[in-house]
């Protein structure tokens, strides 16, 4: 009698977890067993596309693209949720339970590879299978998931290079010409300027938010300098030449060309049609050409610009694929699934619904493939003539690798927005992140 | 109330400034979740202009945002997350706090101690570590993942804490004296007594969990089991964020717990009525 | 006032306790422990167990991952902690948003509690149902619609600051670092005002209306009322609504942080909690991560402390 109701509620409780429970084991034995029964190698692909809504369709219709002509292999997709992806992969990886496939992001390729056992592409498809898919494939793009060895342990998928965007109306409006040629960074300024005068918005290099070092890594590249020194133990942030492409652009921002802005701010006065011009990743372009035209302005777009005298240098964003299962069955489904997204059918798909480059430059030209899409989004040519420049986005090496990029983001960003000595706030970047390197 | 001293006209005065600054209060409240409804019917070319109404009312947002994300599937997700995190909190926490108020036991400023102190245990402390066990537990990606370690709060105990603690010890005493057991007191006596707080702390503890992001984030990636706020974000990226359709989003996920509420307060409001036992 | 129920008990025990079996005396014993249980075992597990993990991954340096050895650093971690600015900084802006905030979690709600305490019931309602309404909106809507709102172009709040002539130039909220924290503060403000009004109403119903009418009867005037009774009569919530803004503004803030300005510009809107989230989610950097963890534990904790004395010298229940 006594303890009757406490006992009821103590079991109700535990009933509830434990249904919850049977729920999530039933749902477990479900997908691993959901082969429907043809005996097709079950692997999981662990993605952000899937977790963007804009991107989620193309995602799925590249997996389901698969699946309809796979006999031997069934992909299921699993979303990625950015701010969490890289913990959940180590949890996961500590706990034995990878995905089988991982979208990765290009600067991590050395971490990826020193961490986790990953299986060479090389090994995996043979080397004559490999160099067969590879053929078409944009040169400068092929070694960026390349380890020390030489061998590719992750294949370069979504990229984009960075752009100058910009809106012919407001240059009209500023008394622009806005057909004439934007090639440097003093055109740039010039332009900047103009706008300003006419009490528009100049330029925005989005570059201040996470993860977008890499922006910050094509200025300092584009400049001559470097972020690194050769063999990855130095760091070099005190450089002149990275040291001289903060300093242009510190002043950019103090002469009123270019704004000073959120990433996100920027982007969201450019999109309303009144910020003039846009340097920035060309994954937004497909948003960006919506915008201009329900917003009613011409879009237009440039190369990456170049500081004087010296020829741009622009680097990727985005993400490869690579093999994260260590089951050679798997391992060769992985590589089957690999094999089709990065085919010209994937890349038609990735490019024409997600905005992202062909890594294979010549689908554009052909009927099967890009050739009409491409018609319509002439600012493709730009962004492929840009990968015959390309450097690769670096990642830091070592345990505070990461560390060390955030420590730049947040030194460029306080250089850039504040009327600090950039030499001087480097300097102390450069000790700061020299401790960190291994 | 008798008002004895005070003359009418200085009541009507301070009403009248009293009722203004709670109607500012209230703009300040409620204007942004107009902006973001009014928003969410607003075409594309309009959504960034400044215009207390949309010229017209597009549905567009709201369609695309349905076909985006299955916001059914997700409602029914979160509302099993947040009805069994709730519950469960409520009831550990009934238990704790009864106990705590009750009886003076070796170690129970100790353990009041403990509950107050997770307040100083940053979530984002914890999830890499918890993460790891409900894995290894076999919970990985599942919405029970995201319940297990949310079963008991501390902020539920804390509150409920001097509901217990000013409920009259006579009335325990003299249930005592009728041989009331312990769960007995607490489920007859005590529970009918404080059910507005127990109710207005569920309701709290419900929206809470509505809303929670980051934890669900990191457990569950099976988009079948993914809650609101994780379709919610998917209108967000670094990139791009798509306003319309998130902003339509945002008003479908706020409907339910909406609903819920404007039910939910009539019942509060009826067990504050009824409050005034002692 | 509980001592009296307490010292009752044994009493009663003791007049049982004859025909009670041994069994039935260690039950009784044991039965607020039972009660307790459930709720200590889980807190134990889910956050004192990783809390203790994190005691221990704060001397050692380790990137989280699996493969890798963890080092033994001894107080590395912290000296770098205390040698940096970005530290002494996040604790600065948390101190800046305790302050800020406390306006929007303890003194309106407390004020709105009681100015809609004897309002008729319908308006009582109206309103606290309006203030509670952003409460219940996602958070991650909320950062957008306010992003939204204080664009320095294209929003509303600029754009009436700028046609009434206030300003010349659109104030950059979020992205001006005399500005952020403020505006950052406003937001999570807003959501706060109705959960702590819900919270300063219940506590006034816990209030026996007979005590005013006494004060009514003794010539009270209003004002007066609120000083002498509401007040010490509410000191609980009081308290509650004091300690968990000092300790949970940092958490408060961060989501609004994440999704609005990620710390920035430069660090300005920074918080304790933000900084960790940066070490560990960011950087990868679990030792930073967790000495980081360990120092603000403890000087929460050293808050707490001073908190729960007050708390028991000035609290007063009504019994």
């Amino acid at each position: 009698m006594k303890k009757r109701k406490l006992v009821a509620l103590l079991a109700a409780a535990a009933m509830f977890v434990t249904m919850g429970t049977g729920c999530m084991t039933t749902k477990a034995t479900d997908s691993a067993g959901s082969g429907d029964g043809d005996g097709k190698t079950e692997i999981t692909f662990y993605t952000y596309n899937l977790s963007i809504a804009s991107q989620k369709e193309a995602a799925q219709k590249l997996i389901d693209d698969f699946n309809a002509q796979s006999d031997t292999v069934h992909v299921t997709g699993v979303a990625a949720d950015v701010m969490t992806m890289q913990t959940k992969i180590q949890s996961d990886y500590a706990a034995g339970q990878t995905f089988d496939v991982v979208q990765c992001a290009l600067n991590q390729v050395g971490y990826y590879v020193d961490n986790y056992k990953l299986p060479a592409f090389e090994d995996v498809a043979g080397q004559a299978a490999f160099d067969e898919h590879m053929e078409g494939f944009a040169e400068n793009a092929k070694t960026l998931g390349q380890y020390r060895d030489g061998k590719t342990y992750v294949l370069p998928y979504t990229f984009s290079t960075p752009m100058l965007y910009y809106n012919a109306d407001l240059f009209r409006d500023a008394g622009l010409d806005p057909d004439a040629p934007i090639e440097t960074w003093d055109d740039v300024k010039e332009c900047g300027l103009a706008l300003k005068a006419a009490g528009h918005e100049g330029v925005q290099i989005t570059a201040t938010g996470d993860g977008y070092d890499w922006l910050i890594q094509a200025m300092i590249y584009s400049n001559g300098g470097d972020v690194m020194n050769e063999d990855h133990t130095e760091v070099t942030f005190t450089d002149p030449n990275t040291v001289g492409a903060i300093s242009m652009w510190q002043d950019l921002v103090k002469s009123g060309a270019h704004t000073n802005y959120t990433d996100t701010e920027a982007q969201e006065a450019f999109l309303a049609g009144n910020q003039g011009m846009l340097v920035t990743t060309a994954a937004l372009e497909s948003g960006l050409i919506s915008a201009a035209e329900s917003g009613g302005w011409e879009l237009k777009a440039a190369p990456f610009p170049s500081f004087e005298g010296k020829e741009s240098v622009p680097t990727n964003s985005g993400s490869g694929l690579c093999i994260m299962s260590s089951d050679p069955e798997k391992q060769a489904a992985a590589w089957e699934f690999i094999k089709y997204v990065t085919s010209a059918e994937g890349y038609t798909t990735i490019t024409s619904m997600m905005g992202y480059l062909p890594l294979r430059p010549d689908i554009v030209n052909d009927e099967r493939y890009l050739k009409s899409w491409a018609e319509e989004h002439p600012f493709v040519h730009t962004n492929l003539a840009q990968l015959e420049r390309l450097h690769r986005w670096e990642g830091f090496p070592g345990m505070n690798g990461g560390q060390i990029g955030t420590l730049l983001n947040q030194t460029v960003t306080k250089c850039i927005f504040t009327d600090c000595d950039v030499a001087s706030e480097m300097q102390t970047a450069q000790s700061q992140a020299q401790d960190l390197m291994p | 109330m008798a008002e004895l001293t005070i003359s009418k006209r200085q009541i009507h005065w301070q009403n009248g400034l009293k009722h203004l600054l709670l109607i500012l209060l209230c703009v300040f409240a409620i204007f942004p979740i107009y902006w973001m409804v009014i928003s969410s019917f607003k075409g594309q070319t309009e959504i960034f202009n400044n215009s207390l109404l949309p010229s017209s009312f597009s549905a567009d947002n709201y369609a695309y945002a349905l076909e985006q994300v299955d916001i059914l599937g997700m409602t029914v997700n979160t509302f099993f997350m947040a009805i069994s995190q709730a519950v469960l909190q409520l009831a550990t926490a009934i238990m704790a706090a009864y106990a705590l108020t009750r009886w003076k036991f070796p170690g129970s400023r100790v353990i009041y101690t403990l509950f107050a102190l997770t307040w100083l245990v940053p979530i984002q402390a914890t999830m890499i570590p918890n993460y790891t066990t409900l894995v290894n537990m076999g919970f990985r990606d599942s919405i029970v993942g995201v319940i297990i370690p949310n079963m008991a709060s501390a902020f539920a105990i804390l509150s409920l804490y001097p509901a217990f603690k000013s409920f009259p010890k006579a009335l325990i005493e003299a249930g005592m004296m009728d041989k009331m057991s312990a769960p007995g007191v607490l489920f007859k006596l005590i529970l009918p007594n404080i059910k507005s707080s127990v109710v207005s702390l569920g309701i709290l503890l419900f929206i809470n969990s509505w809303n929670e992001y980051f934890w669900p984030a990191m457990i569950v990636s099976d988009q079948g089991q993914a809650t609101l706020q994780i379709g919610l974000r998917s209108f967000m990226s670094a990139e791009l964020t798509s306003w319309g359709p998130l902003m339509a989003a945002a008003v479908l996920a706020s409907l339910p717990i909406l609903i819920l509420y404007l039910l939910l307060q009539k019942q509060v409001i009826q067990s504050f009525v009824k409050w005034g036992i002692k | 006032m509980s001592e009296i129920a307490l010292s009752a008990l044994p009493d009663l025990s003791g007049v049982a306790v004859r025909q009670q079996s041994a069994a039935k005396r260690i039950l009784k014993r044991l039965t607020p422990f039972l009660f307790v249980a459930p709720a200590l075992i889980l807190v134990l597990f889910w956050v004192y167990r990783p809390l203790v993990q994190t005691f221990g991954l704060s001397i050692q340096m380790w990137n989280m991952n699996p493969n890798v050895e963890p080092v033994n650093v001894g107080l590395q971690n912290f000296q770098y902690i205390f040698t940096h600015p970005d530290f002494f900084q996040a604790v600065w802006n948390t101190f800046l948003y305790i302050l800020l905030m406390l306006p929007f979690s303890v003194i309106l709600p407390m004020a709105i509690a009681i100015a809609t305490n004897r309002l008729s019931s319908r308006a009582k309602n109206i309103y606290r149902a309006i203030f509670f309404l952003p409460m219940i909106m996602p958070p991650v809507a909320c950062s957008a619609v306010w992003r939204w709102l204080m664009h320095p172009i294209n929003g509303l709040f600029n754009h009436l600051l700028t046609s009434m002539g206030v300003v010349e130039e659109g104030v950059r909220f979020l992205s001006d670092e005399n500005w952020v924290l403020l505006s950052i503060v406003l937001i999570a403000g807003w959501k706060m005002i109705g959960f702590s009004t819900l919270m300063f109403s219940a506590g006034l119903t816990g209030i026996d209306p007979s005590y005013y009418e006494a004060a009514s009867v003794d010539g009270h005037k209003k004002w007066r009322q609120t000083l002498t009774i509401t007040l010490p009569l509410l000191s609980p919530t009081i308290m509650l609504m004091l300690m968990m803004s000092v300790l949970m503004t940092a958490q408060w803030t961060f989501a609004y942080i994440d999704v609005l300005t990620q710390g920035g510009p430069a660090g300005a809107s920074t918080n304790v909690y933000y900084l960790l989230w940066t070490y560990g989610f960011k950087n990868f950097n679990s030792g930073l991560s967790s000495a980081a963890a360990v120092v603000f534990f403890i000087g929460f904790g050293i808050l707490a402390l001073i908190f729960t004395r007050i708390n028991r010298k000035v609290a007063f229940y009504d019994n």
